[in-house]
């Protein structure tokens, strides 16, 4: 988000699902798609199967949508910025770059040529452990296309250098004239139903709905006038994960948690309950008894998707309408009326009738979301935003003509190597993820029986020839030790990992890998590594 | 044999609504259509070929099959009076498939039973194929029914020529809502049943596909090909009128407790895999092999028909291009 926002003007995917089915090239880095957005790789599978798309995937897994690719680098752990800059010099080497789209509509180009310069195939090949002549072959294959796409997820933003790795597929894609047009594009992919709309709405410590900075004294007043108040404060708030540390130096004494788990989801887990724990009040609203919400002083209990109204907006922008499909659950209530509720008794009286009322406020108080009424998503498929009034079709693909901030900036980055990597006393490189049939922390479906079935427990993917090192045979237990904690679970022996290298879930409080996992973040979106080095025994 | 005229469909199902539940073909949204109740208001007299397969009226996506507190009670087994209205000949042909399974001597299924022998049908024969997935013929069917239904309805224009194949199909006959045909009806159907047999263009080659399988000539390779691009979303089962797996779990209420079935699907790993972690069918393209075997070999070595019935809905639905027609042509191949 930051990174993009950063190079384009906005944080969002730049194009759109459907325009896949044309793509010429993909380019995955970081996203298990096949697992974690499997309609999203249908489109890919059927443009490589049916229309020759060339597939280009950069996963250290040999993951199903690996597998389908024309080039895959299983690349080293934390090497995205070294393995993007790679492609970059080759192509400004060879002359594949698009010099009347930079010229025109880019800034910066001469210091990201000078920083491109010292990343040779021969340094780029040594870090990312990628050959020299696949580096080659993938960087002519993504240039020479008329259309290519990327797309990533968490797998290269969950890193301390994610805004790094973001801003560095922003420098490509750019380099190559790949933004503004159908089928191209740099594609993040929102790893939950809803986070790009709750970031739209504003959840985020800097900004007002629509990315609106609270630091702006016009912006500001414009949202003091529309809520008759006069003091809003115009200092960024804090992210999650600084309001882990403030509450663990006792800055920050109370917390309301709604519909997120961080007692399982934050990395160093242990250390997330501990704040938790040690804060004077806790709230929690949610569906379940989460074990976030087992730690709270005051638990609401909130109604679920289907118990109520409202908009869900997509990984590709798009805004989309929700009905109730069953009454309000006995002794639950809709998330809006809790709000609404302890905002009145704190207060600040808020009385909207129905989510219409709110989504009505949204149009007038969010430019981008001004034409998306409920009238019109009452009766489409969805609106795509920016859609400034309600003329306007909506966007499928971003920054046109120009990019939001103008220019497009290249931002040139420099590889750093991850705060932790193996070392002798903890010689594995531990990577988390999810598995297609849970999701999260389990939450919700852990409790469906079918998902349940399917995927019932925590494993530690591994290379055979480790398991053979550590005599291990399939199912064999295992101790994972970190710095910061010791798990115990079964091994599943697969070739799709490469050695020294582990994976693991983050689905079952019972096993919880996060208990093991760093919280180091990253110092502008402050996104947390998750990745960490951990040894393993056999017990 | 007589006729309804299109404009007397709706209210000829509102007379039998008094007696009976009505399904017809009815659009949820403006992609799918769905066997839903006529009390649902979105009736508008099309006739296509619904997403899901009028196996839902019989077997439904989830069902309560007992309630256990203090006592036990079967549910969902008393017989229920339905008439569904607009199925195509090849779903009145798979649930006649389906009865042989559900209804075997012994082990009957009296949730399945129940409805079944509650639900008379309205068949509406298939003047051209309704969809460009439609191969019946080629699955060894016709877009009319020879026997197998109450009643059967040709497309004739402003209205429909009604044949009756049984008793109730001579009751409903009896409404004042269908008038005496003319002496030209039965051979408009005859003619309507030789355009339908000519307008079916799709045949991927079923009859050639079974005997590649009864030959073994389809190898794992040949599977886990296909199979990398399969997604697991059991999609291609749940729209199929002949796939009846599913999966039985309890859920607490605030009176007690449920069990419930719902669709299940033999793509997903966890359906054949043992309670020792085996599993006979490891990997997805075992899975998928074990699908359309079950479909096209082993029901053609036990019945002496395939379980395809050739309608297409697993190709419509698929979202990587595996359905049935897809693996038929690439059996062929071989």
């Amino acid at each position: 988000m930051a990174g993009l926002a950063a190079t384009f003007g906005s944080g969002a995917m730049t194009n759109s699902i459907g325009e896949m089915e044309d793509a010429e090239v993909f380019f995955v880095i970081g996203s298990n798609t096949t697992e974690q957005h499997p309609l999203i790789a249908s489109r890919m599978i059927r443009a490589v199967r049916e229309k020759n798309a060339k597939l280009i995937v950069a996963d250290p897994r040999d993951t199903k949508i690996a597998k389908l690719a024309t080039i895959h680098m299983s690349h080293t752990i934390g090497s995205d910025v070294a393995l993007l800059n790679g492609l970059m010099h080759i192509i400004i080497k060879e002359g594949w770059e698009a010099s009347e789209y930079i010229k025109t509509r880019t800034e910066n180009f001469e210091k990201l040529k000078e920083v491109l310069e010292r990343y040779t195939p021969e340094r780029v090949s040594e870090i990312t452990g990628i050959d020299k002549a696949v580096l080659r072959s993938a960087a002519e294959i993504y240039a020479k296309s008329k259309k290519s796409m990327i797309l990533y997820a968490m797998g290269i933003t969950q890193h301390v250098a994610g805004t790094d790795n973001v801003k560095s597929c922003a420098n490509l894609a750019m380099l190559t004239g790949h933004v503004g047009s159908p089928s191209t594009g740099v594609n993040p992919l929102r790893g939950q139903s809803n986070v790009q709309g709750a970031c739209d709405m504003g959840a985020l410590p800097n900004v007002y709905s629509g990315y609106q900075p609270v630091t702006d004294q016009r912006i500001k007043g414009l949202f003091e006038e529309a809520w008759g108040v006069n003091d809003l404060s115009d200092k960024a708030g804090l992210t999650l994960t600084d309001m882990m540390d403030a509450g663990q130096r006792g800055d920050i004494k109370a917390m309301y948690i709604m519909g997120e788990n961080p007692a399982m989801s934050d990395p160093d887990s242990k250390h997330a309950r501990k704040v938790l724990r040690n804060l004077d009040f806790l709230v929690v609203q949610d569906i379940f008894l989460t074990e976030t919400a087992k730690l709270a002083n005051v638990v609401l209990p909130a109604s679920s998707f289907a118990e109520k109204m409202g908009t869900y907006t997509n990984t590709e922008r798009r805004v989309q309408l929700s009905r109730q499909a069953i009454p309000v659950l006995d002794g639950t209530m809709p998330d809006w009326q809790i709000i609404c509720k302890v905002s009145s008794k704190a207060g600040y009286p808020m009385s909207y009738d129905s989510p219409v009322d709110i989504l009505d406020e949204i149009n007038r108080v969010t430019p981008s979301y001004r034409g998306i009424t409920f009238d019109r998503l009452n009766n489409s498929w969805g609106l795509q935003w920016p859609c400034p009034d309600e003329k306007h079709d909506g966007t499928p693909f971003l920054h046109k003509d120009k990019f939001a901030r103008g220019l497009g900036f290249f931002d040139a980055r420099e590889y750093a190597p991850p705060p932790e990597v193996p070392d002798e006393e903890f010689p594995f490189q531990l990577i988390t993820g999810r598995v297609g049939f849970q999701f999260h922390t389990g939450t919700m479906t852990r409790k469906v029986s079918i998902l349940e079935r399917e995927e019932p427990k925590a494993f530690l993917e591994m290379n055979p020839k480790d398991a053979r090192r550590l005599k291990l045979i399939n199912g064999s237990k295992v101790a994972i030790e970190s710095r910061r904690g010791e798990l115990y679970m079964p091994v599943k022996i697969t070739n799709d990992i490469p050695e020294k290298v582990v994976f693991s879930t983050f689905h079952y409080s019972d096993n919880n890998i996060n208990d093991l996992t760093i919280n180091a973040v990253d110092p502008v979106a402050k996104i947390p590594e998750f990745s960490c080095a951990v040894s393993i025994r056999r017990v | 044999m007589k006729r309804i005229r299109k404009d007397n469909v709706y209210p000829f199902l509102k007379e039998m609504e008094e007696t009976r539940d009505v399904y017809c073909p009815q659009w949820l949204n403006d992609k799918d259509l769905l066997f839903l109740p006529l009390g649902d208001g979105k009736f508008d007299g099309y006739i296509g070929k619904t997403t899901v397969s009028a196996k839902s009226l019989l077997f439904p996506q989830t069902e309560e099959i007992i309630s256990f507190g203090k006592e036990i009670v079967k549910k969902n087994t008393d017989s229920r009076n339905t008439l569904a209205f607009g199925i195509r000949p090849c779903e009145m042909k798979a649930i006649e498939f389906t009865d042989r399974f559900m209804t075997r001597e012994g082990i009957t299924d009296p949730h399945y039973q129940s409805k079944r022998e509650g639900m008379i049908s309205v068949v509406v024969a298939c003047n051209e194929p309704p969809s460009d997935t439609c191969f019946c013929l080629d699955a060894g069917g016709k877009p009319y029914l020879d026997d197998g239904f109450d009643m059967q309805l040709f497309d004739a224009g402003d209205y429909y020529i009604a044949v009756s194949g049984s008793k109730e199909g001579d009751e409903m006959l009896s409404s004042g809502k269908f008038e005496q045909s003319d002496e030209e009806d039965g051979k408009r159907v005859e003619d309507i049943k030789k355009r339908s047999l000519e307008s079916q263009v799709r045949k991927p080659g079923m009859k050639k596909a079974i005997e590649t399988l009864k030959n073994g000539k389809a190898t794992n390779e040949f599977w886990e090909n296909l199979a990398s691009r399969c997604i697991n979303c059991g999609g291609c089962v749940y729209v199929c009128p002949t796939c009846t797996c599913f999966n039985v779990y309890d859920l607490q209420s605030s009176d007690g407790y449920s069990r419930y079935r719902s669709w299940d699907a033999c793509l997903h790993a966890g359906f054949t895999m043992e309670t020792s972690g085996h599993n006979p069918r490891p990997t997805q393209g075992s899975r998928l092999a074990r699908r359309h075997e079950h479909k096209l070999k082993f029901d053609v070595i036990n019945y002496g028909e395939s379980g395809c019935m050739g309608c297409g809905r697993c190709s419509d639905a698929c979202p990587v291009g595996l359905g049935a027609i897809e693996i038929i042509e690439e059996l062929n191949n071989l």
